[in-house]
């Protein structure tokens, strides 16, 4: 197919006429996508309509050459100098998703600065700086970009904006934001993640008001944490800012996935930018003290599940292939298969065997919310006596994302200590009513 | 002067007209999702409320309409209920796969229209910007190239057939919110486009018929009000491009067109008078000042509450507004529908009584001076809140502008269902709101779908001479395919022995009968219709029965009960003859014609006439 075409000078974007049985139709070559059958050849009819022809079963010939190409407007961003300044960090993800007309696949935006055009309100509350990070999904991120994200933003901060937005892929989104968390110390203004559930070349995309609302937390609030905001309900009515160490995306499709676990949210923002807030906070303090880097991170640290039926022996597995430190889902409050019928099935002497070896054994739940204990049964006292670390009420992606930190700054021994010390605000000491399913 | 349409020349006023025709599809499910298909009323568990954006379209522009939509500055309120809507309704779960039963059924279509079908189904997003899905577009994807219909000997042209999703059912339209029911959204709905070539206004409520029998003989479609709309497309040489969406009554689609070519012809004439005067608009100015003290309540309860007056300069309008472009309807009604799309509740023109609305004359004068309108020109103004006066003083003062071009192209809704006439929805939308469906992959249309898609593919000329046989007689037959009571009637025909014609007959002249003196005929259970329908067949009940018994039904009661109650049981030979020989007894002399007509007053419901006659004679 892709012979005949060269042969006829016809590429991607020029207007073609296919011959099907005597009949004509004309349109522009559009290339297949991996969805698309190997022979198919698909044109865009003058009505708007994608169409797909049978190779063998059509004559084409040429009528044209390339249509116009994709121009976005031009986006003003004004400065007004009665206004604070933000920066906003672009780093990928659904929110600068966007449909390439030419391929009909979803491409990540190269200007970030598309993002503002359709949201004109945030001019209104900040002078906003774009800088564009990278362009990658979030499930392809790595303590690499965490790092690179820490750095950027600090310098954003350091050099005089009052705050930063950072935008990202929703997936990963509270890994980075707990990683950010403990990154940036010393923090002293509000850094704001978010990202839309939706793309945003849809004109129901949430990446507006989350887009705004973000914007409006980072310029005008005092909240010197990292923070996430996105829809707190399916409607387009407010953003809630949940803990960065504290967040979890809940669902997979819902625009109010990311849930406060454990906690309440820090506030919330309406989609006039009014801020509300609902619990306590570490306040920026008014110095203009700089944002200390500690941007280590350990690679060899993992999350493994504990489940009925599970084999111990991956314990093992991470162990030789050097891990430092391993997180543990555990279920209920913290448990492993320990005295099971058949030996083989209990993690206890895999998990001693590898705290043994200096490696550090966080257990969470896999309830996701509440806290883990190490005392009430025997089994988790076993655990515990074995060297495994119950990790109070943290979420498995927060203690994660803190081990592997620990571990690449601080080394061993204090890492261990930390482990279950409160830092950013991700260890509660109590667990209150109203923090569950909100 | 009105014209009258039926004595226009069609050819010579370059009469363009082409037709979109949608209707739902009878399937289990919705069409990417596995909610029931169905709309059973039931009341919505939540609402959610959005907000949509006009974003960058395929070229990087915003549509015009999509902007317009925006600058309306809407809420939309979704209300759900679990029964039948999910998260893939709302815009909060990517759709699943393409339902093959509904694909089946638009292929069966394009079989029967003759059309090529694509080598691959390829879903797109065909962007919406009224609300009506919580998406912001709807998905839809052809499924059929050039086919072509047959009315009387003329062939008309069907460019393509597409497969779509329903949208939301709008509930209601306040200030600032729209609110819809997400029941309906996803439904399968098949479209059929004709070309534009056709040629009168009688010929497109005939195309529309016919491809609505076609798609009742499918046996797969929903029917009921709603379950079929037509939208039509008209213009003239002279004129524009107006779309007319959502018409539901086919019998009447010919008044609209007509009414359409009316009112292009007299905007052509308002034109040509407007441009011999050298018409213009000029900027409003602010009105306040004039009329701080007026007595219009109208205008002092917006300045009151801290609204806003303008008013500006139609130079050269003078008169012209009051124009009648269409039955009710004149050139200053088409205005103040554009400053009603911008949330204010009207405007008041110089070619009104402004005393009607408390402007004294003095105040008009002021007016007048203040605008610099002379005799020959004419004024707006709009009251209102400050943001949506200078909406709605865009939008009028745009559509004004365009008076001195001509035609406007615009979508258009009904406005009047008595009158057939039509109102501005919004501007028509431009080409480039069309993109893939990435969500869902295209799907190869193998040969053996096509074959099957064949076998069920719908034959109206095959069907119509089987009716015509069933019923003995070819306009029966005719009425039955054009009635969306079709199914109703091959079920009840297929299921009872009562005689086919008669069952027809019910269902085309007493249901309709019956409808219009307020009878719910189509709430009707159909499993009560079968019972009605077999209680005649095995000679319990007469014909007339069987219509008191529908009233019953549509009223809501069960067969056995309202033949018991109402004493619709048929009489016997034996309860007849009693009942003659009493009249012979009190009245020995009476003539037999005089005894049959007096048992049929009396007895009519339940007594068959043939009856009464076998046993007189």
């Amino acid at each position: 197919m892709q012979e005949s075409f060269d042969k006829g000078g016809i590429g991607i974007g020029d207007a073609i006429s296919v011959s099907v049985q005597g009949k004509e139709f004309e349109g522009v070559l559009m290339p297949n996508t991996e969805a698309n059958a190997d022979d198919a050849i698909i044109i865009k009819m003058g009505n708007g309509y994608n169409i797909a022809f049978k190779f063998s079963e059509v004559k084409i010939s040429k009528k044209g050459t390339k249509n116009r190409k994709p121009e976005f407007p031009q986006v003003k961003i004004e400065s007004r100098t009665e206004l604070p300044n933000i920066s906003l960090l672009y780093t990928g993800g659904t929110i600068g998703s966007k449909i390439d007309y030419t391929t009909g696949g979803v491409y990540m935006l190269t200007k970030p600065e598309e993002l503002l055009y359709e949201v004109p309100e945030i001019s209104e509350i900040t002078n906003i700086k774009v800088r564009n990070l990278f362009s990658i999904p979030s499930e392809d991120m790595s303590s690499s970009e965490w790092s690179e994200m820490a750095k950027r933003v600090s310098d954003e901060l350091n050099s005089g904006s009052k705050g930063a937005v950072i935008s990202m892929g929703t997936d990963t989104m509270h890994y980075a934001a707990a990683a950010l968390s403990f990154m940036l110390d010393g923090l002293n203004s509000p850094v704001v993640m978010t990202g839309a559930q939706r793309s945003s070349d849809r004109g129901s995309s949430d990446a507006f008001m989350n887009l705004f609302c973000a914007s409006a937390a980072a310029a005008q609030s005092d909240i010197a944490e990292v923070s996430l905001c996105m829809h707190a309900t399916s409607s387009d009515d407010y953003c809630n800012i949940i803990r960065g160490t504290k967040a979890r995306k809940m669902h997979s499709s819902r625009r109010d996935a990311f849930r406060p676990i454990n906690d309440r949210p820090i506030g919330k923002v309406d989609r006039k930018g009014k801020i509300t807030y609902i619990s306590g906070y570490k306040k920026a303090s008014g110095t203009s003290e700089k944002i200390k880097m500690i941007t280590g991170f350990e690679n060899r640290t993992a999350i493994v599940v504990a489940h009925p039926n599970s084999d111990p022996s991956i314990i093992d597995f991470f162990a030789e292939k050097g891990y430092k430190g391993i997180i543990i889902e555990g279920t209920g409050l913290g448990h492993t298969p320990v005295s099971t019928k058949i030996k083989e099935m209990s993690w206890l002497e895999n998990i001693r065997a590898a705290a043994e070896r200096g490696i550090i054994v966080g257990i969470t739940t896999q309830c996701i919310y509440g806290r883990t204990n190490s005392s009430v049964y025997r089994n988790l006292r076993l655990l515990n006596q074995a060297g495994a670390i119950h990790c109070e009420d943290m979420t498995p992606e927060t203690a994660y994302v803190k081990l592997g930190w620990l571990l690449g700054n601080y080394g061993r021994d204090k890492a261990a200590a930390m482990l279950t010390k409160n830092l950013r605000g991700e260890i509660k000491e109590r667990t209150e009513y109203d923090t569950f399913l909100v | 002067m009105r014209m009258d349409a039926k004595k226009i020349d069609y050819k010579d006023i370059g009469f363009l007209c082409g037709l979109e025709i949608h209707q739902r599809l009878l399937t289990e499910h919705k069409l990417f999702c596995k909610c029931p298909a169905v709309i059973n009323l039931s009341s919505p568990e939540v609402k959610i409320t959005r907000r949509q954006r006009a974003v960058a379209g395929e070229l990087g522009n915003i549509d015009m309409s999509a902007s317009f939509e925006e600058k309306k500055s809407r809420d939309f309120v979704y209300a759900i209920n679990g029964n039948n809507a999910c998260l893939v309704d709302i815009d909060e779960e990517p759709p699943g796969e393409i339902n093959r039963d509904a694909l089946l059924t638009a292929l069966s279509m394009a079989d029967a229209l003759s059309m090529k079908i694509p080598y691959e189904v390829q879903p797109m997003r065909k962007g919406v910007v009224d609300g009506s899905n919580p998406s912001a577009f709807q998905r839809t994807m052809v499924v059929g190239l050039d086919g072509s219909i047959k009315l009387h000997g003329r062939t008309l042209r069907i460019p393509s057939i597409s497969l779509e999703e329903e949208s939301a059912g709008i509930i209601k339209t306040e200030q600032g919110v729209a609110e819809y029911d997400c029941q309906r959204i996803g439904i399968p709905l098949i479209e059929i486009d004709t070309d534009q070539y056709i040629k009168d206004p009688e010929e497109a409520k005939e195309a529309a018929l016919y491809i609505g029998k076609m798609m009742r003989i499918t046996g797969r479609v929903q029917r009921g009000i709603g379950s079929i709309r037509q939208d039509v497309n008209v213009s003239i040489s002279d004129g524009a491009r107006v779309e007319i969406k959502g018409l539901q009554e086919v019998a009447y689609l010919d008044r609209y067109v007509e009414n359409e070519v009316l009112r292009q012809i007299a905007l052509t004439e308002i034109k040509k008078e407007l441009k011999r005067r050298r018409a213009k608009v000029e900027k409003a100015k602010s009105l306040t000042r004039i009329l701080k003290e007026t007595k219009s309540r109208l205008i002092s309860s917006n300045l009151q509450s801290g609204g806003a007056v303008y008013g500006f300069k139609l130079e050269g309008f003078g008169g012209l507004l009051g124009k009648e472009v269409n039955p009710d309807r004149r050139l200053g009604t088409e205005i103040s529908d554009y400053a009603k799309m911008a949330g204010v509740k009207g405007l008041i023109h110089s070619d009104e009584k402004l005393s009607d609305y408390g402007i004294t004359s003095a105040e008009e004068k002021a007016i007048r001076e203040e605008l610099g309108a002379k005799k020959n020109d004419a004024f707006i103004i709009i009251t209102g809140e400050g943001a949506q006066v200078e909406n709605a003083i865009f939008y009028t003062a745009g559509r004004a502008k365009g008076a001195i071009e001509g035609v406007p192209s615009e979508t258009r809704g009904v406005h009047d269902t008595k009158l057939f006439t039509t109102k501005f929805l919004r501007p028509i939308p431009g080409g480039a709101r069309m993109y893939p469906e990435t969500d869902v992959l295209p799907v190869t249309i193998e040969k053996r779908v096509r074959e099957e898609a064949h076998t069920i593919s719908p034959d109206i000329e095959r069907t119509l001479s089987e009716f015509k046989r069933e019923l003995g007689s070819e306009e029966l037959a005719n009425q039955m395919l054009a009635s969306y009571r079709l199914d109703l009637y091959k079920k009840l025909s297929s299921e009872t022995k009562a005689e086919k014609k008669f069952i027809a007959n019910i269902l085309l002249q007493k249901f309709v009968e019956l409808s219009r003196n307020g009878y719910k005929t189509d709430s009707i259970e159909e499993a009560e219709l079968v019972k009605a329908f077999k209680e005649y067949a095995s000679g319990k009940i007469t014909k007339k029965g069987v219509e008191e018994l529908i009233k019953g039904l549509a009223e809501g009661g069960k067969t056995s009960e309202i033949i018991y109650k109402s004493h619709l049981k048929k009489k016997t030979m034996a309860e007849i003859k009693q009942i003659i020989e009493g009249i012979k007894r009190r009245e020995p002399s009476i003539p037999k014609e005089r005894i049959i007509s007096r048992v049929m007053a009396e007895y009519g419901t339940v007594v068959d006439g043939e009856d009464v006659k076998d046993m007189v004679e």
